[in-house]
């Protein structure tokens, strides 16, 4: 199934997940999930609520190890590096595989400190370096026009979408290989939402991107490929104009045209 | 229905917020009128005197008058049954004449009688004399404005002391008194000026205490005539030629009374133990008052000036509310109170903290949340234990066990850091990256315990042999003999671990509630970024949670603050202004609680406790308002937690 759409496609993948099984405690989240994620693409996650989608998201940067009871079985690979078990460098994994969360989260902090956050904990505290930075990373995020005069001030004070794409230029400042949305815009207002679709396309031509979302319109207008997850498993993974015009599962359809989920 | 249901809802609205609206009022009101209370009973301090002439004079205060001593003869009691008398004879020669009457064990009285004359040569004519009121010194002011100083302590023989040039101006004395208790010498001389003088010790003059100014009093413009030192306290009358007179406080400064009887005065007496002024003119005419002077020793410089006080080398803060005798020059700067509140909240805001700071960071951020279940009710149970069983642990076991074992201490300030530093930094390969590392995650500290207490076991080890070489064998000698350090046992550190104690758990407490509510989604982000939990806590936790950490840290000091109980107990209550972590010290709460038992109601003393009780209150008021404020500030510029 996935493997057919990896192989159409020329480019190599960069995050490849092998037999995965997640368990909390004793219930089991994600159950035998295998799939690839190609480099500059866009993967959308999809699937009803506590089908494990965000769960496997945040194995991709370690964020699971936060929870205490979490068990992870199989294999992630960040090209061809395994990313899953004690000897991984969390940090730098992290450092290389950035995250944009559902809620805008941006710090209580000035809008210019948000961004050379990343910079700063890395030890990086050279004036020119972080200036560069800032300007980079917020053009990035398509956001440097409203905020350039204001960037010495609160991060509070923006509005939902700007602060999400403070988020999104937060997470670009590091560099990452991988950028990963946990229903970035389901927070925000329609025209948010659209400058962020907008954004993520401007994105992948330098970043790979995984997104997760609820919203089916969302995934059909940014996404390359899509995976469509149920009750902890993968049904079904490919291009997204497939899955969402000729999916191969009956449970895909029934989800797409909005039978059930 | 739904109508209804709306009115009701409404209504009740209503009811609660005019309930709500009420308690609060009614906390305001209570506060205020506390305030207003303690106030009430403190402002008298500050009414200015008032004296009301008497219409007519009763006969055992016209009496008095005959006593009035201060012209060319003077004769006092000396010691136990001895007289002494001096008289100024013409040529500046002074006649002394000292009788004895001695009792022999059965009874017989056996006189003896010494007499001599004071020829010493002088710089200026006599133009006036004082027998001090003990018959032991004897002044002498001169037409040139120099002071001469005898000492009639001895039998039969008076030794020149001094002769000091007073003024420069070389104006003329003209009247002379020692105040109550024999010390201070009152000095009025022919520009009108008051002034106080007392033998202190100067540099360069070895042993030897010589006469120096100490106060300025108010006086007149016209030459003083005349000086009346009152019975009563340190206050002393001045008299000009037309009758004018002045009561002047001598310790404060202060112009008490203006009075005029309205023709020179002759003679004068203080009656009813100073609360009378009685003068007679040359016509034998009397006038007298009825003086209402409560609380003369009080005026702003006292309480909260450096004062010289008697018996002193130079102006000082001193607390010192009362003495073995009544003559006693009363000291009540606030200063020394305020200072030790301040240092005692000091020492213990170092200690806790610190420590409650880092563990609300750790228990908030780092521990495993099952644990965390146990750890802050335990906390919180600290701070239930009654303070005057912290005060008791800290007085009668703390203190003596730090007294003993105070090199082991200094040691364990250098060990345990240290210890930690090392246990960490061995541990670090260890952490995350094994399983036996990640299993410890979230009970790291349990790890550390045994660091801790073997770091106290090594101190304690150490500090014997150490102590030993280095300070032959004992630490506390050493620092008084080369330092010239003072030890006290009830010593600032005991109270910066005691009060410190009581004051974690409010501060822990509150900072963890705080740091805990700072969303997980800010942590998550700052991990996502490719921080250490550390960095995450240090950078984005901490200052999220700034405004409810710095109203933790202020309403521990507030409670340290007030706190009377435990620096009762712990501080030794010796008013001191001393930096040193090795003294003692005396805060304003627990002053009150020490002297109010002992103040005469409605006194001095009485009513200066309660003044600082006011300032406690002012200064818990300010602090508290100022934490407000600066934490909205910080609301806005930082996060709501």
């Amino acid at each position: 199934m996935s493997q057919e759409s990896v192989q159409t496609n020329k480019q190599p993948a960069i995050l490849e997940v092998e037999d995965l099984n997640l368990y909390y405690g004793a219930a089991q989240a994600l159950k035998n999930v295998s799939l690839s994620m190609l480099r500059n693409h866009v993967t959308a996650f999809i699937g009803p609520s506590g089908c494990g989608k965000s769960t496997l998201l945040r194995c991709l940067n370690r964020m699971n190890d936060l929870i205490d009871s979490v068990r992870i079985e199989g294999s992630i690979k960040l090209d061809n590096q395994e990313i899953t078990g004690n000897a991984t460098d969390v940090i730098s994994l992290r450092r290389r595989v950035g995250m944009v969360f559902q809620q805008p989260n941006p710090f209580p902090k000035s809008i210019y400190e948000n961004i050379v956050y990343g910079l700063r904990i890395a030890g990086v505290n050279d004036k020119a370096t972080l200036d560069e930075t800032v300007e980079r990373s917020l053009k990035g995020a398509a956001i440097w026009n409203e905020v350039k005069d204001r960037l010495h001030e609160s991060a509070l004070g923006l509005s939902g979408g700007q602060a999400q794409r403070i988020c999104i230029a937060r997470a670009i400042a590091n560099a990452p290989d991988v950028l990963l949305m946990d229903e970035p815009a389901s927070a925000l207002d329609p025209l948010s939402t659209l400058k962020i679709e907008e954004l993520i396309d401007e994105l992948k031509e330098k970043y790979s991107i995984v997104i997760v979302t609820h919203n089916m319109q969302q995934a059909a207008r940014v996404s390359d490929s899509t995976a469509f997850f149920y009750l902890g498993e993968l049904i079904e993974m490919g291009n997204t104009k497939k899955i969402f015009t000729n999916p191969e599962k009956k449970q895909t359809e029934d989800y797409i045209t909005g039978r059930f989920g | 229905m739904a109508p209804n249901i709306v009115d009701k809802s409404l209504r009740n609205d209503r009811i609660a917020a005019w309930l709500i609206k009420s308690g609060g009022l009614f906390v305001i009101v209570v506060v205020i009128g506390i305030l207003l209370l303690i106030g009430q009973v403190a402002l008298p301090l500050f009414y200015s005197p008032k004296a009301e002439q008497l219409e007519k004079i009763p006969s055992e205060l016209a009496e008095l008058l005959e006593s009035d001593n201060s012209a060319k003869i003077q004769s006092r009691k000396q010691g136990e049954n001895g007289k002494i008398t001096v008289q100024l004879l013409p040529g500046d020669r002074i006649s002394v004449h000292q009788q004895l009457v001695e009792q022999d064990l059965l009874g017989n009285e056996k006189a003896s009688e010494k007499k001599y004359l004071l020829e010493d040569k002088l710089p200026g004519a006599i133009t006036a004399l004082w027998l001090g009121r003990r018959g032991q010194s004897l002044y002498a002011g001169t037409d040139n404005g120099w002071l001469i100083r005898w000492d009639l302590a001895e039998e039969g023989e008076g030794r020149l002391i001094e002769k000091v040039e007073a003024f420069k101006d070389h104006r003329k004395i003209t009247a002379l008194a020692t105040l109550l208790g024999d010390y201070s010498l009152a000095v009025g001389d022919s520009t009108g000026q008051v002034t106080s003088w007392m033998p202190v010790k100067t540099p360069g003059t070895g042993e030897d205490k010589r006469l120096a100014q100490i106060h300025r009093l108010p006086g007149f413009t016209e030459p003083v005539v005349h000086l009346l030192a009152s019975p009563r306290d340190k206050s002393l009358a001045v008299f000009n030629a037309d009758g004018d007179i002045r009561i002047v406080h001598l310790t404060t400064e202060r112009l008490l009374l203006e009075l005029k009887s309205g023709m020179p005065v002759k003679s004068s007496a203080f009656g009813d133990n100073g609360r009378k002024l009685l003068v007679s003119g040359a016509d034998g005419k009397m006038v007298a008052w009825n003086l209402d002077i409560p609380h003369p020793e009080v005026s702003l410089s006292t309480l909260f000036g450096k004062v010289w006080y008697e018996g002193y080398n130079k102006p000082e803060y001193v607390w010192q509310s009362s003495a073995a005798t009544d003559d006693f020059e009363a000291k009540i700067s606030l200063v020394p109170l305020i200072f030790g509140t301040f240092k005692a909240t000091l020492f213990a805001m170092l200690f806790a903290v610190p420590v409650a700071l880092l563990a609300a960071i750790y228990t908030s951020q780092f521990m495993a949340p099952a644990l965390k279940g146990r750890i802050k009710p335990a906390v919180e149970i600290m701070a239930a234990v009654p303070s005057v069983v912290v005060g008791f642990l800290a007085g009668l076991w703390l203190a003596p066990l730090m007294d003993k074992h105070l090199m082991a201490l200094f040691l364990s300030f250098i060990f345990v850091p240290l210890m930690l530093l090392i246990a960490i930094l061995a541990w670090r390969p260890f952490a995350e990256k094994t399983k036996v590392g990640r299993g410890m995650i979230g009970y790291e500290f349990f790890g550390l315990l045994p660091i801790v207490a073997l770091s106290f076991w090594l101190a304690g080890q150490v500090a014997i042999p150490l102590e030993a070489v280095l300070f032959a064998g004992d630490l506390k000698q050493w620092l008084y003999s080369s330092l010239g350090i003072r030890y006290d046992q009830r010593n600032s550190i005991v109270i910066a671990i005691s009060l410190g104690f009581a004051v974690i758990p409010i501060i822990f407490t509150i900072a963890e509630d705080a740091l805990s509510n700072v969303p997980r989604n800010l942590s998550a982000a700052s991990l996502a970024l490719g921080a250490s939990r550390w960095q995450t806590a240090w950078r984005v936790v901490l200052p999220s949670a700034l405004p409810g950490v710095f109203s933790a840290i202020m309403i521990g000091f507030g409670r340290a603050v007030g706190e009377t109980m435990i620096v009762l107990m712990a501080t030794g209550n010796t008013p001191i202004m001393s930096w040193s972590f090795l003294n003692g010290l005396r805060s304003l709460s627990a002053n009150i609680a020490v002297e109010i038992p002992e103040a005469p109601f409605n006194g001095t003393l009485y009513r200066t406790l309660f003044l600082s009780a006011v300032l406690l209150f002012l200064l818990t008021f300010v602090i508290n308002t100022a934490a407000e404020l600066l934490r909205q500030r910080f609301r806005k510029k930082y996060g709501r937690y």
